[in-house]
């Protein structure tokens, strides 16, 4: 402090207040530190015990043989199966519709009421709780059918993917600056070229993340498929007869009395985790190098 | 007119025109004593004139050198450019204004007290007096941008010119009558001549008071009366 | 605007007539006349927010891209109303190019910067995209620093060359009239030079318009100057003619740096 001389830095008064402020800013440093270390405890434990737990029941049985019955010894295949199966359908009807939605609210609709309408009810999807598309789905689907079925596990999922994806692509697309879309339009581009060749191209990273998010929300959903796809003790393939889902499996096995179930939705829970991480790791990196540049 | 953003820049036009003011001042003043010390045939008078001159060519560099920096550092543009401009003309109008004043001191000291007849020099002294008075209005003229004033000025350098065209065959006429008076009106007739281009710069400075004001080049033709050069006396005349 | 001396028959590629424009309730241009002449730069100056950007963006309209913008008046193009409404935009807009502020590459090849707008509008064999790509890139100034790296992105070359591609890539559709906004504000004193020049080269077959907030640069690169403020158009002559012995007031203090 010597070397501030003669500034107003120096008087005695002016030491006084910095020191209560820095006094200040320790305190709450302090505080964030602590308020971040108890919610990251938290999340450890979790990972801890699902990794003890998970991989002592991890073994190759678990990828080659149905879910068992009670007290029997088997593997989780045919809800891996009907998981991927599902997603991938699911992701497969909702991608294209989240990304048309969002295309034209960024692009056509950017400043229609219709876009902002669009925009709310998209909002309140986006937060609604999955419970209920499952039984919008079951009162839609499932009901006039007489039966559950994979296809309305899919249906209950694409609609839990179309509300990121449209959330994302908008977003992307109105990080594209317009500077883009004018100097496209100034070499009297039409927009639907402008759109393709140019938007997408610099969205590109950022709507593949938002679908990979997509992805790994829709993998870890219980509640949808509970009234949609239930569950199937057997290997199926029928898009059209209740399929297993690793979730919905987990559901059940964690809730029964029997070890050997308990075990295997130990496993499961940890083949989510796992593949929920690296997904988000891989969306991670698809965004990084370009948004950083 | 409002000032400049930077204000810097209005302290250097300042000080540009000021300059230009001084070196006026200084110009009138070798003029006037160097037509003094010809009437009166001072040497002393004249050699003040001579060392005087080299201050008047200093500050001229200086003006000079002030207006290359604006140029450089602040692209001065329309009327700054223009003041700039008429600046550095009339910088340069009023050195040689001092040269020529320098150079009738030198005929002073050349012509050593060889005088006779005071009729000789009248002619001379009358001429340098409607100099002056022209390099006084032109520099009141800049000093005040008056258009104007600077027109009259440029208007009546006929007058200088055609009362330089009479001296000159009074001249000739007086080297006629007496071969001895010869040496004495030669010396004379390139005083009379440097008197007249002072007037041709104060012209000149008029010009560049019409540009730096209005933006517009004088582009009549200058009134020129000086016929000197295709003047002829003939013997019989005498 | 002060009456210029102007004494000229140079043909009007385009005629500015009464133009007015809005944004939303805004009056942003009152009522504008003003000629671009064929083969000549005219250079827009004047303070921000004078109108002169809005002005430029009207020449193609650019506005049409955004709501609750609308002019007013009319902008004779070789003769036709380019306001008239069923106005064909594209049409228009590749017929008057537009150079922006930040250069603005797309993210692709260097060779499809250029060929991509080509493409909409001609059907050219691959040899033929080469030659129009190659003396679009030539006409840029930059054939010679890019020739070997074609297929490298255009994102990845410098801010000046980056610019001198938009620049080829407007010239690659051949246009009639090309706009610039503020093209070198971004740039460095080296690169901006090479614009310059460019623009300069480029006056033997285009008309050009440009705005700067660089005077010493509309002093340098145009013909004509138009002086706006406020949303008016103040002074419009030769450009000798306005940094030399400007007519108003007001081009004059701005010109010399008296705005406060």
């Amino acid at each position: 402090m010597a070397s501030l001389g003669n500034s107003a830095a120096s008087t005695p008064q002016a030491q006084a207040i910095y020191r209560r402020r820095r006094r200040g800013n320790g305190i709450l440093l302090t505080l964030s530190l602590a308020a971040t270390v108890f919610g990251l405890i938290w999340l450890a434990l979790i990972l801890i015990g699902l990794l003890w737990q998970g991989f002592s029941g991890l073994s190759l049985v678990v990828f080659t043989e149905t879910t068992p019955p009670p007290g029997a010894t088997g593997g989780l295949i045919n809800a891996i199966y009907g998981s991927i199966v599902m997603t991938v359908i699911g992701v497969a009807i909702g991608t294209p519709i989240g990304i048309c939605a969002g295309t034209y609210m960024a692009e056509y609709g950017r400043h229609n009421q219709l876009t902002n309408v669009v925009r709310f009810i998209n909002d309140i999807l986006l937060a609604a709780p999955s419970i209920v598309i499952g039984l919008f789905v079951y009162e839609v689907v499932v009901a006039p059918m007489g039966h559950f079925s994979a296809m309305a596990g899919s249906l209950a999922l694409a609609i839990l993917v179309i509300p990121v994806v449209v959330r994302t692509t908008e977003d992307m697309l109105n990080l594209v600056p317009n500077t883009m879309r004018e100097a496209t339009a100034a070499l009297g581009l039409p927009r639907s070229v402008m759109i393709q060749k140019v938007a997408y191209r610099a969205a590109m990273s950022g709507i593949v993340t938002g679908v990979l998010l997509a992805i790994a929300r829709v993998m870890g959903e219980t509640a949808p498929l509970l009234f949609t796809a239930l569950n199937n003790q057997f290997w199926s393939t029928n898009l059209n007869a209740p399929m297993a889902s690793l979730p919905v499996t987990i559901f059940q096995f964690a809730l029964s009395p029997y070890p050997e179930w308990q075990k295997l939705a130990w496993t499961g829970a940890l083949l989510i985790t796992l593949t929920v991480l690296a997904l988000n790791i891989v969306a991670r990196a698809f965004l990084s190098p370009r948004t950083s540049k | 007119m409002s000032e400049h953003i930077v204000s810097r820049y209005d302290d250097e036009l300042k000080d540009v025109q000021r300059r230009i003011a001084e070196m006026g001042g200084m110009a009138e003043r070798l003029v006037d004593l160097s037509v003094r010390a010809l009437t009166r045939l001072d040497t002393t008078m004249a050699n003040a004139v001579i060392a005087d001159d080299r201050r008047l060519d200093q500050v001229q560099r200086e003006t000079e050198e002030l207006a290359i920096m604006i140029i450089a550092r602040r692209q001065p543009m329309a009327l700054d450019l223009r003041e700039v401009i008429g600046a550095m003309r009339i910088s340069n109008d009023l050195e040689r204004i001092g040269d020529l004043a320098k150079n009738i001191a030198k005929r002073v000291l050349a012509l050593d007290g060889q005088f006779q007849s005071k009729r000789f020099i009248t002619g001379v002294e009358h001429m340098a007096e409607l100099s002056l008075a022209q390099l006084k209005d032109v520099l009141d003229a800049y000093a005040s941008r008056d258009v104007n004033q600077a027109f009259e000025v440029w208007r009546r350098d006929a007058d200088i010119d055609s009362m330089y065209t009479s001296l000159f065959r009074e001249l000739l006429t007086y080297m006629m009558e007496d071969p001895r008076n010869i040496s004495l009106c030669t010396h004379l007739l390139f005083c009379a001549k440097n008197i007249e281009r002072i007037g041709d710069h104060a012209t000149n400075i008029a010009e560049t008071v019409h540009y730096v004001v209005t933006g517009e080049s004088l582009t009549q033709d200058r009134p020129k009366q000086d016929e000197s050069s295709v003047t002829k006396v003939s013997y019989d005349a005498a | 605007m002060t009456v210029s001396t102007l004494q000229n028959t140079l043909p009007e590629k385009i005629s500015i007539k009464n133009l007015k424009f809005f944004y939303g309730d805004n009056l942003a241009l009152k009522s504008i006349n003003l000629p671009l002449y064929e083969k000549k730069v005219t250079a827009f100056i004047g303070p921000s927010g004078c109108g002169k950007s809005t002005l430029l963006r009207v020449l193609n309209r650019m506005y049409d891209l955004y709501p609750k913008q609308r002019a007013e008046g009319e902008v004779l193009f070789d003769g036709g109303n380019i306001l008239a409404p069923g106005q064909d935009l594209n049409l228009l807009r590749a017929r008057i190019g537009m150079v922006f502020q930040k250069p603005t590459p797309f993210p692709m090849s260097i060779y499809d910067n250029i060929a991509f707008g080509v493409r909409l509008y001609e059907n050219l064999s691959r040899s033929e995209m080469d030659e129009r790509v190659e003396a679009a890139l030539t006409r840029g100034a930059l054939w010679n620093e890019v020739k070997d790296k074609l297929s490298s992105s255009g994102l990845s070359l410098s801010g000046g060359q980056q610019q001198r591609l938009c620049i080829a890539r407007s010239i690659a559709v051949r246009p009639e009239v090309v706009l610039f906004d503020e093209p070198c504000s971004a740039l460095d004193p080296i690169s901006t030079s090479k614009i310059e020049e460019l623009i300069d080269e480029l006056t033997a077959d285009y008309t050009i318009a440009i705005v700067t907030h660089n005077m010493q640069q509309a002093a340098r690169v145009s013909d004509y100057t138009a002086f706006m403020y406020l949303g008016e158009l103040i002074e419009f002559d030769e450009t000798s003619k306005i940094f030399t012995a400007p007519g108003d007031k007001r081009t004059q203090d701005y010109i010399t740096g008296r705005f406060g």
